[in-house]
């Protein structure tokens, strides 16, 4: 039987329904959440990335705006920017858009935003908060992978989490995530990587399979058990077979054989990716309404 | 085959013997390690283990300064005692020893600490450089596990199932975050005491990790032939044949899966001594970093 088809323009929409109301609450109190990008050089799926987050943000009623940076910016000039934007009190939230060009120092720039407003968890100690289980911004991805998993109805509480893949922005961060003793999580995970020897005896043995490689098809029909839950997170440009010439954007996972086997599957492109720029907002709603405490 | 029986009595000692060399270079740069320790209360358990750190600084020629504070110290003057030692040039490396009581907050005392000078590595930021793959301290317990892997010769994990049966902040997270980096290329796996069908875990574990103080939790049934076994339990159980009655063993039915075992740690004279050893190390690694010799 093929499987549940996951939907992540509707869980995201969902999301956002629900933001909207803490949006206006927030702006009867005269705060309006506006989340800055800190955008470096022209990358075109960068450039596109953030134009998804605006459209995320503008239909949840908060505000965007783009930094752009020359290319050849400096560390210094791109981390007085970032300063800047910390002690600017309109700006709430602020992501910098990886990667960077090589001559900037990666995480010395992540770790100039203030805890307060780093929305998308970059910050070393917003990673430490999330790993000791205390409040902190989740990063955009990971959070969006529980999110759906919860919100479809197929929580990792009790249930064997594989994730293929370790990077800092999803692999790491979700294993935090998911092993703490709370409601949503509770797992029990494993994380793998695509060097790992017989990848696929790992993999089979998931209840949840999260495929994080950034490799089209990593993901093959043989190494997924019966009735798994299947998230993809990759996003990759390959050509199209039916276009000769067009590209095509694919997921890590084989879908049209994987969704033969799993129970629960999320397609690419309208899986993973509008959850992660809802989270992103609700983060940043999030920042406006603790800094408005204050 | 009885298994190689892992001897952190002896590996401790080969380690202090290491970190006297580098304490007298730095004494030739007129450099004394500090080590401060902060007790809050009269818990006996802590007590003894702050004056065990004490003398094992002692030895070594690292100054220690142990704080013995009142029971119901005020959380503003409990923080201001750390932030006089943060600013003590002579102090590298400070500890708080936990639990605390109860009216204390924990993360909020933690974090008050100089993250330079935080050789529990339990300050958020150290929790999340750590996870990051960033230069970071990390407790004692798990560099403890790394130390002994590396040492008798189990250090390359490339492909290796590592199981943890914990996902605590002292032990199991920390030591995934090791464990799970990209540089070490191991399929890591954490593992709560609850997690269902435990066995189908463990069984598949090259190297498995247990610390859920239940005496003969891992039994010879639950690991494959050749399993390297980390026991980091520590019950004090009844034993007839013993001067006091009682003795001390670890979570790992050590006479049974020693017969199947590559190599095991015993409890006591595995991990136990480590502990100490690892935080005088951490406190000399701050020293020369502070100096800016490493």
């Amino acid at each position: 039987m093929p499987a549940e088809i996951i939907d992540g323009r509707k869980i995201a929409e969902q999301i956002r329904g629900e933001l909207k109301e803490r949006v206006e609450k927030l702006k009867a109190r005269g705060v309006t959440p506006k989340l800055v990008a800190i955008l470096v050089g022209e990358d075109p799926a960068s450039i596109s990335y953030i134009r998804g987050i605006a459209k995320s943000c503008e239909a949840t009623g908060i505000l965007t705006e783009t930094v752009r940076l020359a290319e050849n910016v400096s560390q210094q000039e791109l981390e007085a920017k970032i300063t800047q934007l910390n002690r600017d009190p309109t700006c709430h939230g602020i992501i910098l858009q990886l990667p960077l060009p090589k001559h900037l120092d990666t995480l010395r720039a992540e770790s100039t935003i203030s805890p307060d407003k780093d929305v998308d968890g970059t910050n070393p100690i917003n990673m430490g908060k999330l790993l000791l289980g205390e409040d902190t911004f989740y990063p955009s991805t990971p959070y969006g992978v529980q999110e759906l998993l919860v919100r479809s109805g197929h929580s990792p509480d009790g249930k064997h989490v594989v994730i293929c893949g370790r990077s800092n922005i999803v692999g790491k961060p979700l294993m935090g995530m998911l092993v703490q003793k709370r409601k949503g999580a509770n797992a029990t995970v494993t994380v793998c990587h695509t060097g790992t020897r017989d990848l696929a005896a790992v993999t089979r043995q998931a209840d949840i399979l999260v495929a994080a490689m950034g490799k089209a098809k990593a993901i093959t029909a043989d190494m997924v058990k019966e009735g798994a839950i299947v998230i993809d997170v990759g996003v990759n440009q390959i050509e199209d077979p039916q276009n000769p010439g067009k590209f095509k954007l694919v997921g890590d996972v084989d879908f049209e054989a994987v969704k033969e086997k799993a129970k629960a599957i999320t397609p690419v492109p309208g899986g993973t990716g509008p959850v992660t720029s809802a989270m992103l907002v609700a983060n940043t709603v999030k920042a406006a309404e603790r800094l408005s405490r204050l | 085959m009885a298994a190689k029986i892992l001897d952190g009595k002896k590996l401790s000692a080969e380690i202090r013997e290491e970190l006297k060399g580098r304490i007298a270079r730095l004494k030739e740069r007129g450099i004394v390690p500090g080590l401060a320790g902060i007790l809050v209360g009269d818990d006996p358990g802590s007590v003894s283990y702050v004056g065990l750190k004490e003398k094992a600084s002692e030895e070594l020629g690292i100054t220690s300064h142990m704080l013995r504070l009142p029971r119901d110290i005020k959380e503003g003057d409990l923080l201001k005692e750390i932030q006089r030692l943060n600013r003590d040039e002579r102090i590298h490396g400070i500890f708080v020893q936990l639990p605390l009581p109860r009216h204390l907050d924990e993360s909020k005392v933690l974090s008050a600490i100089l993250p330079e000078k935080d050789v529990d590595g339990f300050h958020p930021v150290n929790v999340g450089k750590a996870w990051l793959g960033q230069e970071a301290f990390l407790p004692a317990t798990p560099i403890g596990i790394w130390e002994i892997l590396v040492r008798y010769g189990y250090g390359n994990l490339r492909n290796k199932e590592v199981v943890i049966v914990n996902v605590d902040n002292l032990v199991g997270k920390p030591l995934a975050s090791i464990l799970a980096q990209q540089k070490i290329g191991a399929n890591v796996t954490l593992c709560h005491p609850t997690t269902p069908h435990l066995p189908s875990y463990t069984r598949r574990a090259d190297v498995v990790v247990v610390s859920v103080n239940k005496p003969k939790f891992l039994t010879a049934d639950m690991v494959k032939e050749g399993v390297i076994g980390i026991d980091f339990g520590s019950n004090w159980i009844d034993d007839p044949t013993s001067k006091t009655g009682k003795r001390t063993v670890g979570d790992i039915d050590f006479e049974t899966v020693k017969e199947k075992a590559e190599a095991i740690t015993p409890v006591p004279g595995g991990l136990g001594p480590m502990t100490v050893t690892m935080l005088l190390a951490n406190t000399v690694t701050a020293a020369e970093r502070q100096a800016r010799i490493t």
